[in-house]
């Protein structure tokens, strides 16, 4: 269990992390989303206490992280899998972790072996690719067998299987009982295998609820319709207060009017219809018109450069 | 969930396992101490062939020539030991690992001390044997080498620490490594400059102490002062501890 309460990390003046108070609660794998630079990467670091908050407190199991009496034990973090001695092998590296907090050698070839990294632990990881270092930033935070995992971004450079093994494992610690804190910007990575969500803008809570929830009360009720009388039906449509968007391959996206109204007007008109479907937004979806409001870097104008502030933490 | 633990609580003992094995497992780390023992022993066979002395200088003075790059190499040792951290960002895993930073910093320390300790007295010992089996009989005096050799390897144990207080406040390999070199170097440099005042500008840095100890002939009063070589080298611990103190002050405070 991860509890904050009115966490609070100011930079210079300006908040990074705002009055944030949320629960990441064990047996399940809670999302952690936010545009960049709403303040993620920090609370994770006032989590492990690497940052001191300005206000508020964060706890580890009711404990703040200082206070563990064998952290690696505890928790398991991935913050930044570029974040090793490039002239230190995987299994060295992972020696001196195991080391530091009393663990037995033998958990760094299981972790090496469970990984997958265990045919290059000797190599120095100045040539590994990122996603052998987001492996190796994992096996790194499985080292202790703890009870809490925070991973920030752990999908990133890996491929295809690789994201498709992490989903499996995470889904596994978290069916263990573990409490597993994940954040990502591949938004359908994230649907497939988050549970609960915590969901944050400009260093604010704007959701802490189930993945479900969170979908369902964001959406838009939107439907597919697609039919060889365009101009008739969209004029129809609209006539009834419906907004009518072109969608791909000739078919078109209708809110604002359910599926069975949209039928009715059709039959009505004697409009031929190939198909009509309620369509349930994407977590994408729901999350792009959600944090649109809280975006930091938007793209300004036609010419789309970003507008960075200049006194943003990277 | 199954445990892993051998042990319930963190100790010192394995804060400084890990330390020590962060240190042999890099080449940076690894290859500063031999590079340490290659130095002093190189100087005392060079200045053991060339005969390059001054005729009031001890046998013990010029074969330990090289305890002055010795103590820079040290310096690098005692940077090198924490900057690599800051620089790859691997400081933030120590530092999840080990939540009492203190810890951390004095493990170091520990590493430091002992390995540079070491390093210099097989080195000056070494060096002194060199010198006296191809200097003996040529007239020069042979010089007291015991404790000087203790006092020696002392010196650049403390001078490896200031390294490490450095290396963990600045945070940058390069820019702490050309301050430690700034620091053992300049003293004795711009020295003269400072008229009377040299005795005392020069007289109180870590070569000073080191020149001192050595016996060499450089260590007159005129640049170095009248302060004894215990006296001097007890000053250059002083600056050490205090250095590690105030780095340990910040290192708890600061965001990683």
């Amino acid at each position: 269990m991860i509890e904050a309460m009115d966490l609070t990390k100011s930079y210079g003046g300006r908040p990074a992390v705002d009055r944030l108070s949320f629960r990441v609660r064990p047996g399940a794998v809670t999302g952690f989303l936010g545009p960049n630079g709403a303040g993620k990467s920090t609370t994770m670091r006032l989590i492990l206490g690497l940052d001191a908050p300005t206000g508020g407190r964060v706890m580890i199991n009711g404990r703040p992280y200082g206070a563990l009496p064998a952290p690696l034990r505890e928790v398991g973090a991935l913050l930044d899998a570029k974040a090793v001695h490039s002239g230190r092998s995987a299994y060295h590296h992972l020696l001196w972790l195991a080391r530091s907090n009393g663990l037995a050698r033998r958990r760094v070839d299981e972790v090496l072996e469970r990984v997958g990294l265990a045919s290059v632990a000797r190599k120095r990881t100045r040539g590994f690719s990122l996603g052998m270092g987001q492996r190796l930033g994992l096996a790194a935070a499985l080292l202790g067998d703890p009870g809490i995992l925070i991973l920030d971004e752990p999908v990133n450079g890996l491929d295809t299987e690789g994201i498709r093994w992490i989903r499996t494992l995470l889904k596994g610690l978290a069916a263990e009982g573990r409490t597993v804190l994940l954040s990502s910007h591949l938004m359908s990575e994230m649907e497939l295998t988050a549970d609960h969500l915590i969901v944050i803008g400009r260093g604010r809570l704007l959701a802490d609820t189930t993945m479900r929830d969170f979908i369902d009360r964001n959406s838009r009720a939107v439907t597919l319709v697609r039919t060889p009388d365009t101009a008739r039906l969209r004029t129809a449509l609209e006539e009834r207060g419906a907004l009518v968007h072109p969608h791909e391959a000739g078919a078109w996206l209708v809110s604002g009017l359910t599926a069975a109204t949209i039928g009715k007007i059709a039959t009505e008109q004697r409009i031929e219809l190939h198909e009509l479907a309620p369509r349930t937004s994407s977590l994408e979806e729901v999350y792009t018109q959600m944090t649109e409001a809280a975006v930091e870097y938007r793209a300004s104008g036609e010419g789309s450069v970003p507008r960075i502030r200049a006194e943003t933490m990277s | 969930m199954t445990t892993v633990a051998t042990k319930d609580r963190v100790g010192f003992g394995n804060v400084l396992a890990a330390e020590w094995t962060k240190a042999w497992t890099v080449r940076s780390t690894m290859w500063t101490p031999m590079v340490m023992m290659v130095l002093i022993t190189g100087f005392a066979v060079f200045v053991g062939a060339t005969r390059s002395l001054q005729p009031d200088d001890t046998i013990l003075g010029g074969s330990l020539t090289g305890a002055v790059t010795a103590q820079i190499a040290a310096s690098v040792f005692g940077v090198l030991v924490v900057s690599g951290e800051f620089g790859s960002g691997t400081i933030r895993a120590t530092f999840a690992a080990t939540p009492r930073r203190g810890a951390v910093l004095a493990a170091k320390a520990v590493v430091v001390a002992v390995v540079m300790f070491t390093t210099a007295l097989i080195g000056s010992v070494v060096a002194y044997q060199i010198g006296t089996e191809m200097l003996t009989g040529e007239g020069y005096a042979s010089g007291d080498a015991f404790p000087a050799v203790l006092g020696i390897a002392v010196c650049c144990a403390a001078v490896g620490l200031l390294g490490l207080a450095l290396g963990a406040v600045l945070r940058h390999s390069a820019a702490a490594i050309t301050t430690m070199i700034g620091v053992l170097l300049l003293p004795s440099l711009f020295g003269p400059l400072f008229g009377d005042l040299q005795r005392w500008v020069a007289g109180a840095s870590p070569m000073a102490a080191l020149e001192k100890l050595t016996q060499t002939s450089d260590a007159s009063p005129d640049t170095v002062g009248s302060l004894g070589a215990w006296p001097s080298l007890s000053l250059v611990c002083v600056y050490s501890a205090t250095a590690l103190v105030l780095t340990a002050w910040l290192v708890r405070r600061r965001d990683t």
